[in-house]
């Protein structure tokens, strides 16, 4: 990130903030209630959401204002109580579990696989929802494959196994993955959470990437505002199951939003990206 | 791209260049040695019996190719048409000795494989036909139909599986909630064993004939002694359908293990998909039982036992069950032959033929690439040496090898041999067990 000029991507988020309304979004719900056998009532509640097509959209909010629950339920992983989800203009539960592997990628928070599968094996799986029952590997399947590989930046693991990995080249790993599954659409769920400064960056520059040389729309859970502010092009600010703000980080990102949805008093200062100083918690 | 951080290397497996470059070094090692061990393990079982063959007539016997090549011999077996006549010795060997060896072999490969597929489906290590009621239901079954519904006794082979399937779906039911769970699973197996455990100890108390209670002794330890062709007719269509769905869907129990969610997201319906292997593990798994009974431990132990050797890939723990369950079977059933010190015996055999068998691939491996040959492959070597010298102490010890006339049921032996081994995975690898 610190070799993107900030001139530059400011200027991109202004003119995709000018534009946003004209855009199409690739993922949007409308009277979205969602929540779980064990809790009582909805734990989300959102009249409408946009995932603006081939934008990088990050969504924050404290610890259980619904984030995960949120993606999750975009991921088609969660059933929503009532309203409805679109991708691409269709209702997401209408569509073929392989079908939908194939148009929208989702990386949730937490990942296992057994200790002995190699990084190669594991991107491998990332085509299956190219595959018949019986259907072998082809072609376009190790090319997907090597893209993957190439974009994750872990061409020098692919002999390793997973069980021999660093907690980041593990994420690494499962992002070249998802990677392979070659989709419109990427949910991704804290990907960066536990990982140390250097895996963060490198899963993000692998997100923006794709994002700009693919132009692949992105939804990603971040746990930390500054990098979210940083590193999207809009930000959805989640509290407590509701949409707080929306927009580009720029008006998203004020002392206003982290008094009240993250209880913290900090100071803003817009360089021209928003920095954040924390002052207190309140 | 930066390779800034230390990575200890596992080198003893060559990568695969591509998803169909799987069957590696190990597998093939793997394969080999059970194929060996299972004709080892059948040739001693085919040589000995009532009517006296030494090795060298039994073994004629058994490659004799006239016989090998008569299509109506093949015929009898494997249709049940009249055989043709055929010399004594032949009849014993290839009529009385040769199907329990060959119903063994799919009973063994079956059971592996079952297990295999059972434990990838709950995502746990000590899932098998055991843990998931299966056994419990076929027993419980073989018990019903000889003591109140004696009018069945003719199906029973196939009352046996349908028993061990039913008591899977019930397993299946009480683990429904809106979907499963692999704990819920297991759960619920162990629920349904229970219940199904108590009523079959509880038939044991109303069976008034002491050869019905013989009878459902040996159907609930699994035995091979005595069965027939007809046998090997039951288990073999089940065995050909089942086998190649397993190796197929193995890729499906690679994605399986990575959970449920992430799954879902590579685009598998989880639950048709967790029902539909285990159908194909039921199917095995009874067809197993209808032929042997319930032979305990093979479910479990096998996979365990690939999986030490060739990884975690489940496409090749499939296919190496499907070598290593025949050969444990082949093994035990010998022992349930041959009795205690025999058998002792024969495991130092084959402890210290697979020893050398591995010595010397290692050698030719090591000559070709040294980086292949790692820690495992030297412990299990050495391992395989030292259980074979132990066995011939132990031998020597009890005066020698001698064949006893008792015959103790196969699952009996299985059960014997797999405690332990278990006992020593477990030991060995703190992670079983986890949920």
């Amino acid at each position: 990130m610190a070799t993107r000029d900030s001139d530059d991507r400011t200027e991109r988020v202004q003119l995709s903030a000018t534009e946003a309304s004209a855009r199409d979004s690739a993922l949007s719900a409308t009277d979205l209630e969602l929540g779980y056998p064990t809790s009582e009532g909805p734990v989300v509640t959102i009249d409408r959401l946009d995932i603006p097509a081939g934008e990088i959209t990050a969504l924050v909010g404290p610890n259980g204002s619904g984030k995960s629950t949120l993606i999750r339920s975009l991921a088609d992983q969660l059933a929503p109580d009532s309203g409805e989800i679109l991708l691409q203009g269709e209702d997401i539960a209408s569509y073929d579990g392989k079908a939908l592997a194939r148009e929208l990628g989702h990386l949730s928070q937490e990942n296992d696989a057994p200790a002995s599968v190699s990084v190669e094996d594991l991107v491998f799986h990332g085509r299956y929802p190219y595959r018949g029952f019986f259907g072998a590997v082809d072609a376009d399947d190790r090319e997907a494959v090597e893209r993957a590989i190439d974009l994750a930046g872990v061409d020098h693991l692919r002999e390793e196994n997973v069980g021999n990995l660093s907690g980041g080249q593990k994420q690494l790993a499962f992002i070249a993955m998802v990677l392979a599954q070659e989709t419109d659409v990427l949910l991704l769920d804290e990907p960066t959470t536990y990982l140390d400064l250097h895996h963060r960056l490198r899963v993000m520059e692998t997100v923006e990437r794709l994002n700009a040389e693919r132009g692949v729309t992105v939804a990603v859970v971040l746990h930390d505002i500054a990098q979210a502010a940083r590193f999207a092009d809009y930000l959805i600010a989640l509290d407590d199951g509701e949409v707080y703000d929306w927009g580009p980080p720029t008006d998203v990102v004020t002392e206003a939003l982290l008094r009240d949805v993250f209880d913290v008093q900090a100071a803003v200062r817009h360089t021209p990206e928003p920095e954040i100083t924390p002052r207190r918690s309140l | 791209m930066e390779t800034d951080e230390a990575v200890t290397t596992d080198r003893s497996a060559p990568v695969a260049a591509d998803a169909s470059g799987w069957i590696d070094v190990p597998l093939v090692t793997l394969a080999v040695v059970s194929v060996l061990v299972t004709v080892f393990a059948g040739l001693l079982q085919v040589s000995y019996g009532a009517f006296e063959l030494s090795f060298g007539e039994a073994w004629t016997t058994v490659f004799d190719p006239a016989l090998l090549s008569n299509p109506a011999v093949w015929k009898a077996f494997l249709l049940g048409t009249e055989l043709p006549t055929l010399r004594p010795r032949s009849i014993v060997v290839w009529n009385i000795r040769m199907p329990r060896v060959a119903v063994g072999l799919l009973v063994g490969a079956n059971l592996g494989v079952a297990g295999t597929i059972f434990q990838a489906v709950t995502r746990n290590d000590l899932a098998s036909p055991q843990t998931l009621g299966v056994n419990a239901g076929a027993g419980l079954a073989v018990l019903l139909t000889l003591v109140v519904y004696t009018g069945l006794t003719h199906l029973l082979p196939l009352v046996a599986a349908l028993g061990g399937a039913v008591a899977f779906f019930l397993v299946y039911a009480i683990a429904w909630n809106g979907g499963t769970s692999p704990v819920r699973l297991i759960l619920a197996g162990i629920i349904v064993a229970t219940v199904f455990n108590a009523l079959q100890t509880a038939l044991f108390f109303v069976a008034d004939d002491l050869g019905v209670v013989q009878t459902a002794l040996a159907w609930t330890t699994g035995s091979l002694t005595g069965v027939d062709w007809a046998e090997f007719r039951i288990i073999l269509p089940v065995t050909l359908v089942g086998l190649p769905l397993s190796v197929a869907g193995a890729r499906h129990l690679n994605v399986l293990v990575l959970g449920e969610g992430t799954a879902k997201s590579l685009g598998m319906n989880v639950e048709r998909m967790r029902f539909g292997l285990s159908g194909v593990a039921i199917l095995t798994a009874s067809s197993a039982i209808a032929v042997a009974g319930i032979v305990g431990f093979v479910g479990l132990i096998v996979p365990h036992l690939v999986r030490t050797i060739v990884g975690s890939d489940y496409r090749r723990i499939v296919l190496g069950s499907v070598f290593v369950g025949p050969a444990l079977v082949a093994v035990a059933d010998v022992g349930s032959r041959l009795g205690a010190t025999m058998f002792v015996f024969m495991v130092g055999v084959s402890g210290v033929a697979t020893a050398g068998v591995f010595v010397f691939v290692g050698l030719a491996l090591s000559l070709y690439d040294p980086d292949r040959i790692d820690r495992r492959y030297r412990r299990f070597v050495a391992g395989a040496a030292v259980v074979g010298l132990l066995a011939f102490g132990v031998t020597a010890l009890l005066g020698g090898p001698g064949v006893s006339d008792s015959q103790v049921p196969v699952g009996i032996v299985t059960g014997l041999i797999g405690g332990p081994y278990f006992l020593y995975l477990m030991r060995r690898r703190q992670q079983i067990g986890d949920l």
